[in-house]
């Protein structure tokens, strides 16, 4: 294990103005465009997202956050992106910008296929494209070595691909579907258009209804090759880092929005004469929530800056992040329903929003468990 | 009550003067760390022992050749023997001290106490005290808990009666101090005393220096849990102190107990969570020794452990990173120490279940060897969420002081 210079570590938490601003200008929006009625009314609709704040969110240059600027995007760093998750997480925003902004866009980076890059990047950063990312299947497992779902060469040089995905996010609203497919070489990525023949997508009734996720089943559908045949796995992993890192800044945002309530209601709710807020039962939840939230945070970060920076830690602190926010943000969630008590468990109370998204995302990208499986074995453990 | 291994001469002896120490305060932090690890090649004096009779008086060795060499009490203004460093600095040194495996200090003296006597003593007790209290000449207890005052510390009850004047008359001392870690071989205790009415709680709280060799002065050591006789009760009657050896005002005595300097809370952390990450390396030799590593469960909690450990520095540097930037250490700063007491606690009873049935033997049996370390932390960091603030105060502190949320306690 080695030790990371302290006052170097000092510096990743040392925001700038330019991270603030980015972070304020973040809030303000989607305490505008994403405030509980309307995460509550996509909630509600199939697509889950709605196009105008997505083309607001592209205008505002945040949906290509992490397309190099030759393609259309900001070419912002993945510290740039945790920002903006972490915001869209206190919000519960309902929109693709997980499946296509960061998984999609960082499989396509990650990839080692310039033309591919060339061909997707600037859709996916301006927008017009939604794109996902399809790995899971019968077996849950977001390791590469996991797929089952076939290619075959089509002898002109295109695929087709046989196969059943799982808990596809956004799938249903996507026109552009990366699969995971297995070759005789190994496991390859592959781009599916919407359109395409042999393609089924179909919504998948999910716990968290703020983030749709769909069942994708393919029949010798015609795919196009990214990157090396049978070679996608490294590139995968790199993928998923980033996008672990991004998804354990969005539950450090959530995590820290639950407390946030738990608190608020502990000083105003009375019982027995006095601020539930004033017993040490509460107290100490409270405490060691904010304990949770804080290293969960940092731990998000840290992930963040090793990806910027380009260390040999990356995919320790990924899966180190990715572990402990998940059940950092999953117990502040479920505590803050404890300190609500009866009104914490109604449907109308966002408590249960935040509960249920804290639920998705600790299983999505791999459990807990499974990150630190990952960790140890990436330590030589 | 006799002391063990105080054989130091007398304080005067050999003490250099401000001047003669190199300030190292202006130097770039390459050129310190330099210094620094140059001074450790040469002066390391080696593994620390762990028997108790020859332990003291090796870390009071080290401690005045740091003193003597000018490296000691980083945050410390010079004029008063220390550094006069820059948080940064303060950082690397803490970082190069743990990194080097440096003994630590036999007291707490540059924790707490001394920035007490800094902050609130006069010049001439500045004068007196601090110096021989870097170089551990002069060796300090604190007197603070009592059988009736743990937690709720402002209940203390030890009475000091000031007869004359507050500026020249004495204070008559009379009650029992307890949990006074190294109060055995102590020279001075740092004492706070009732001198308002019982009421007065923490408005009527006096802090005075007590000279342990005083008549009426006896030490009761205490044996721990794990067999060391490391903390004491004193009990004091009749004890006369000098109003000169007041520390601050008349009934003002009660910030000494929280005191804390500068940045050195935030820095010095930052390398208890480098000698954890150690710690948690040294964990997992022991489960690869032990065959345990490709058990799931045991996978699962290593993967855990190296979590705490990393986090304990991601925090620690998330502090520093305010510091250094000329904030204030944020909220992240007071999670800091609960954090560090529940995971060395944990991290014990960890490397406990990986010893197996090993695990039923004292730390003195040969079967365990240098795996001894390990169940003599299992019983010492029972104490870690008790000591200095049990874990629940703690709790109730960021509850309140932090996230806003009313007291159930008349102060504190």
């Amino acid at each position: 294990m080695t030790a990371t210079a302290q006052t170097e570590l000092a510096g990743v938490f040392d925001f700038g103005p330019e991270h603030n601003e980015l972070r304020a200008t973040v809030r303000r929006f989607l305490a505008d465009r994403s405030p509980e009625a309307e995460v509550r009314r996509l909630m509600e609709t199939d697509d889950g997202y709605d196009p105008t704040v997505w083309r607001q969110l592209a205008s505002l240059g945040l949906v290509g956050l992490l397309v190099p600027e030759h393609h259309g995007g900001a070419g912002s760093g993945c510290v740039e992106l945790q920002i903006v998750c972490e915001e869209m997480g206190r919000a519960l925003l309902c929109a693709p910008f997980m499946s296509s902004a960061v998984l999609a866009t960082s499989a396509l980076l990650h990839a080692g296929d310039e033309a591919a890059r060339a061909r997707y990047l600037p859709g996916l950063a301006d927008g017009s494209v939604i794109g996902t990312l399809a790995i899971t299947e019968e077996s849950g497992s977001w390791s590469a070595q996991d797929v089952a779902t076939r290619a075959e060469a089509d002898g002109r040089g295109g695929y087709t691909l046989t196969g059943q995905k799982l808990f596809v996010l956004d799938a249903v609203v996507a026109s552009l579907v990366l699969v995971l497919a297995r070759t005789e070489r190994g496991p390859g990525l592959f781009a599916v258009a919407a359109g395409a023949p042999g393609l089924a997508r179909e919504p998948m009734a999910t716990l968290d209804a703020t983030r749709k996720q769909a069942r994708v089943t393919l029949d010798a559908t015609p795919a196009t090759l990214v990157g090396p045949d049978g070679g996608a796995a490294a590139g995968l992993a790199a993928a998923l880092d980033v996008a672990a890192a991004a998804l354990a800044a969005e539950q450090a945002g959530g995590a820290r929005r639950v407390l946030e309530m738990a608190v608020e209601y502990a000083k105003v709710r009375e019982q027995f004469g006095r601020p539930i807020g004033s017993y040490q039962a509460i107290k100490h939840k409270c405490a060691d929530m904010l304990l949770e939230v804080e290293s969960a945070t940092s731990a998000a970060y840290a992930a963040g800056w090793a990806v910027d920076a380009r260390t040999d830690e990356v995919g320790v602190l990924a899966s180190l992040a990715k572990a402990y926010c998940s059940e950092a943000y999953y117990h502040c969630a479920a505590e803050n329903i404890q300190v609500h008590g009866g009104v914490g468990f109604t449907w109308e109370h966002p408590a249960q929003l935040y509960f249920k998204r804290a639920t998705s995302t600790q299983i999505l990208l791999g459990s807990p468990t499974y990150h630190r499986e990952l960790l140890a074995r990436r330590l030589g453990i | 009550m006799g002391r063990t291994g105080l054989t130091a001469p007398p304080a005067e002896d050999r003490l250099a003067e401000p001047a003669d120490l190199p300030d190292r305060s202006g130097l770039a932090e390459a050129a310190f760390r330099a210094e620094l690890r140059a001074f450790l090649r040469e002066h390391h004096p080696g593994p620390t022992p762990s028997e108790r009779s020859v332990r003291l008086a090796f870390l009071r060795a080290w401690q005045a050749t740091l003193t003597e060499l000018g490296w000691v009490a980083p945050g410390w203004p010079r004029r008063w023997g220390g550094m006069g460093l820059p948080a940064a600095l303060q950082a690397i040194y803490h970082r190069e001290m743990a990194l080097g495996r440096a003994p630590v200090p036999p007291t707490n003296a540059v924790g707490i106490v001394g920035p007490a006597v800094l902050r609130d003593g006069t010049d001439a007790q500045r004068e007196r005290y601090l110096r021989p209290m870097l170089r551990a000449d002069e060796l300090w207890c604190q007197g603070f808990s009592e059988p009736e005052a743990g937690s709720d510390l402002a209940a203390l009850r030890t009475r000091a009666v000031l007869d004359g004047e507050a500026r020249d008359g004495v204070y008559r001392v009379t009650g029992r101090k307890i949990w006074s870690t190294n109060a055995p071989v102590a020279h001075r205790m740092l004492l706070l005393a009732r001198t308002g009415t019982p009421e007065s709680r923490s408005r009527g709280i006096t802090c005075l220096v007590v000279d342990m060799s005083a008549p009426g002065v006896r030490v009761r050591p205490l044996r721990d849990m794990t067999g060391a006789t490391v903390f004491a009760e004193v009990s004091l009657d009749d004890v006369v102190v000098p109003a000169a050896d007041r520390i601050g005002a008349h009934d003002g005595g009660w910030r000494c107990a929280r005191v804390t300097l500068g940045h050195e809370r935030s820095t010095s952390l930052t390398a208890a969570a480098l000698r954890y990450q150690r710690v948690v390396g040294d964990l997992v030799d022991l489960a690869r020794r032990r065959g345990a590593t490709g058990d799931p469960a045991v996978r699962q909690e290593l993967a855990r452990a190296v979590t705490g450990a990393r986090l304990l520095e991601l925090n620690g540097a998330r502090v520093l990173g305010r510091v250094l930037g000329g904030r204030d250490p944020g909220p992240v700063s007071s999670v800091n120490r609960l954090q560090h007491a529940e995971f060395e606690q944990w991290l014990h009873e960890l490397a406990v279940r990986l010893l197996g049935a090993d695990g039923l033997l004292d730390a003195a049996d040969p079967r365990l060897g240098t795996d001894g370390r390990w169940v003599r932390g299992f019983l010492r960091t029972r104490g870690s969420t008790i000591g200095a603030g049990t874990s629940e105060m703690q709790r109730n502190t960021i509850a309140e002081k932090v996230l806003g949320l009313p007291t159930d306690r008349e102060e504190s």
